[in-house]
């Protein structure tokens, strides 16, 4: 990852802060940075939002395509997620720099996505064995300010929840074949119901004790953090130790209750700003990048 | 995808003629008086073989076998970085996890998959800790787990595997990493869960469905590695790390005596 | 030499306390000594303290360190510097060599200016030098800047061993041409320990 240099001094200063709850840039240890989410960005894609967290930017498209589904599960659809760690958030990511983090972050996300209840695959089916919707969810980060993980999980929920995906009727042939008919009117289209759909939580472990939402520099301070992935109702989906520490058993306890507790809270935030977004309608103004 | 001209590589794209069965064949996790299927009881572990010094070219190796699951593992160095990297005064650590191609009912492919990756790193991330990196500065620990047969809990297999196989080798580490893995379904726990126990994304059941691995080290009652997939409510999964931890307890002292015997059969 | 105790990583030994201090294979943690190696547990009183050790049974894990006395071979001479192969640490053999390397600052402690490469060392020399340094990603910086260091072991153009006539000449016993190199004086108790050896 993108890394900053720091020395003992400043490590100490982030660390005893930690302790007393203050954070560098005055937050407490449950707090996440300033966001800001904007969701339909790109024209060409079937669902988008873009997320900025303090220095994080990420960019996500979905785009929805026919395909043929898994001979295992032959009556849903799928997700597939791909993370481009573009060279524009640091030279580092040139070439295949930013690889073994692009696939941690897509793992991660097909894992917490990976259950019967994040989201609903089976309407996805078009044709049970044969045609199904297939989602590719691309990630594109911009810039690395720190906590790429949750930055890309809600940016990823707020692109789902954006997603529009046409409806197609499935016609008899004259020799018997199937024909797919695909809407062209983009009034005619089936949204996604994102209320299940995880946010990944990470909590990074400094010193003695934990924080959300770290900054790129508290992240130098951490040896190991817990990844969690957990819906607004505060089921687990995911969970996973990350880093070169090892816990205390006790504290994982800890930042699993705080994980939930905040992730909770995430979920349930996002989705009323999203619908909130989504209200306005055609009022909403365009904001876009740099805008 | 490039394609490998020394290997054999098939038609690009074959199917599993299993998948196209009528009406799969769909196992219940329990049979009719919920018992498990190999007899065990939920919270019994299989029978373990495990042995240090298995391949003679490799600083430390070890085999496991926990009945069908068979992983093997070799650590060489430490040995010079070949790869141009950064200087670093502290030692590097690097796993690779691969599963044998015939290893799993689908045939794997010889270039590492997304999941292996995945189980690289966190194989990686489970050694990491218990390693003393500051000795051997610029230099590099290579560790190689093969699963050569996998029916279930592969991952928690290799990492003991290879904390055996690295304590064999001489490397100096703080502790020894030992890990146990977990199924849950709905109000059932079953420890160290087979092939079909473990938790697949496509069956749909109710909430705390979902499997668990952990990574411990039991002298300094830390955590090494933890992972967890499906969808489980907080207190259920804290209770299953619990008893995760509570069973890698119970191991330590068969491993430590596998490594204390191995040692003395050298004398 | 007792071999009884077998211990394996994260084994407690002992609590550490002004009768004892822990060696090699050991490590501290809250007051008490833990093992870090599987091997066996050695105890032997140096300085009225009691120095607590675990050996491993098998050759031990070394890496070039500083200040430690490492024997290389040649392969690569150029007039800035030389290449190295490290093929010992001390007395232990190394599974694998490590590269190394020799600035021309560094062969002799005087005249640094007037050392030219060629006349001091010669692809397949066998030397015993000193790490100076780490050194960056590539190589070890070795040095032979002591009259012990340099090359031990080097042979004739004919393919004979050759003898060491000065501090810096070397002779073949069978043509009687003389060569330069940057001669090690190797100190008595290693010839010995060679010798005991074969």
């Amino acid at each position: 990852m993108a890394d900053v240099l720091l020395s003992d001094a400043e490590k100490t200063f982030i660390l005893h802060g930690i302790q007393d709850n203050l954070r560098e840039d005055g937050r407490g240890c449950d707090d996440y940075r300033h966001m800001e989410i904007e969701t339909d960005v790109v024209s060409n894609t079937s669902g988008s939002a873009r997320l900025r967290l303090a220095n994080t930017d990420v960019l996500v498209g979905v785009k929805a395509e026919l395909g043929v589904p898994e001979p295992i599960k032959p009556n849903q659809g799928r997700l597939e997620f791909f993370v481009d760690c573009s060279a524009n958030a640091t030279p580092e990511f040139e070439g295949r720099g930013g690889e073994v983090l692009a696939t941690e972050i897509s793992t991660i996300l097909s894992r917490a996505y990976d259950n019967p209840n994040a989201l609903d695959l089976k309407s996805l089916s078009v044709i049970p064995g044969s045609q199904c919707w297939i989602l590719y969810v691309d990630i594109l980060l911009l810039e690395c300010g720190g906590n790429l993980f949750d930055a890309a999980s809600i940016a990823v929920k707020a692109a789902l929840f954006s997603t529009k995906i046409p409806n197609v009727s499935v016609l008899k042939g004259d020799e018997g074949q199937m024909e797919l008919e695909i809407s062209d009117d983009p009034y005619d289209v089936k949204q996604l119901d994102i209320s299940s759909c995880p946010c990944l939580v990470t909590l990074s472990k400094i010193g003695y004790f934990h924080v959300v939402d770290a900054s790129q520099k508290e992240e130098a301070c951490c040896l190991a953090r817990v990844i969690m992935g957990i819906t607004q109702t505060g089921l687990v989906t995911a969970l996973k130790k990350e880093g070169s520490g090892s816990l205390d058993p006790e504290s994982v306890f800890d930042m699993m209750e705080t994980g939930k507790k905040v992730g909770e809270i995430l979920g349930k935030n996002l989705t009323a700003v999203l619908k909130e977004e989504a209200a306005l309608g055609k009022k909403r103004k365009l904001v876009g990048f740099l805008r | 995808m490039p394609i490998d001209t020394r290997r054999i590589t098939g038609p690009e794209t074959s199917q599993t003629p299993y998948s196209f069965c009528k009406e799969p064949e769909k196992k219940a996790l329990l049979d009719e008086n919920q018992e498990r299927w190999d007899g065990r009881s939920h919270d019994q572990m299989r029978p373990t073989f495990l042995r240090a010094g298995v391949i003679s070219q490799a600083k430390g190796s070890a085999y496991i076998e926990l009945n069908k699951t068979k992983v093997i593992c070799a650590v060489y160095g430490p040995r010079e970085i070949t790869r141009r990297e950064e200087f670093s005064m502290k030692g590097q650590l690097t796993c690779e996890f691969k599963f044998a191609t015939f290893s799993c009912q689908l045939r794997r492919q010889h270039q590492p998959d997304n999941q292996e990756k995945d189980l690289s790193i966190q194989l990686l991330e489970a050694l990491e800790p218990a390693v003393c990196l500051h000795k051997f500065p610029k230099a590099q620990v290579n560790v190689y787990a093969t699963v050569l047969e996998n029916d279930g809990s592969a991952l928690a297999a290799a990492i003991t595997c290879a904390s055996v196989a690295l304590a064999y080798a001489g490397i100096e580490m703080y502790d020894l990493v030992l890990s146990a893995s977990l199924r849950l379904a709905g109000d059932i726990v079953l420890l160290d869960p087979s092939e079909n126990e473990e938790f697949k994304p496509q069956m749909d059941l109710q909430v705390n469905n979902g499997s668990l691995t952990v990574g411990y080290m039991p002298s300094l009652n830390q955590i090494s590695a933890l992972t967890s997939s499906g969808e489980c409510q907080l207190d259920v999964l804290t209770k299953a790390i619990k008893l995760c931890i509570e069973n890698c307890q119970k191991v330590y002292p068969v491993i430590q005596h596998c490594l204390m015997k191995s040692k003395n059969l050298e004398e | 030499m007792a071999k009884s105790v077998v211990c394996i990583p994260g084994q407690k030994l002992c609590r550490l306390s002004e009768e004892n201090c822990n060696g090699n294979g050991t490590y501290v943690r809250n007051g008490y000594v833990y093992s870090s190696l599987a091997g066996y547990l050695c105890t032997q009183t140096v300085n009225d303290k009691v120095l607590v050790e675990v050996r491993s049974a098998k050759d031990q894990n070394i890496v070039p360190s500083v200040g430690a006395i490492v024997t290389a071979k040649i392969t690569n001479v150029n007039p800035r510097f030389c290449k190295c192969l490290i093929q010992n640490v001390g007395q232990t053999q190394l599974r694998e060599p490590f590269r190394g390397m020799i600035r021309k600052e560094d062969v002799r402690a005087t005249e640094k200016d007037k050392v030219e490469m060629y006349n001091c060392f010669r692809p397949g020399d066998i030397i015993v030098a000193k790490v100076l340094s780490l050194g960056d990603a590539h190589s070890y910086i070795l040095t032979t800047a002591e009259n012990e260091l340099g090359v031990v072991l080097a042979t004739s153009d004919a393919g004979y061993t050759m003898v060491p006539i000065s501090w810096c000449e070397m002779q073949c016993p069978h043509s009687l041409m003389k060569e330069q190199r940057k001669v090690a004086k190797v100190q008595q108790q290693y010839i010995e320990y060679a010798d005991n050896k074969t």
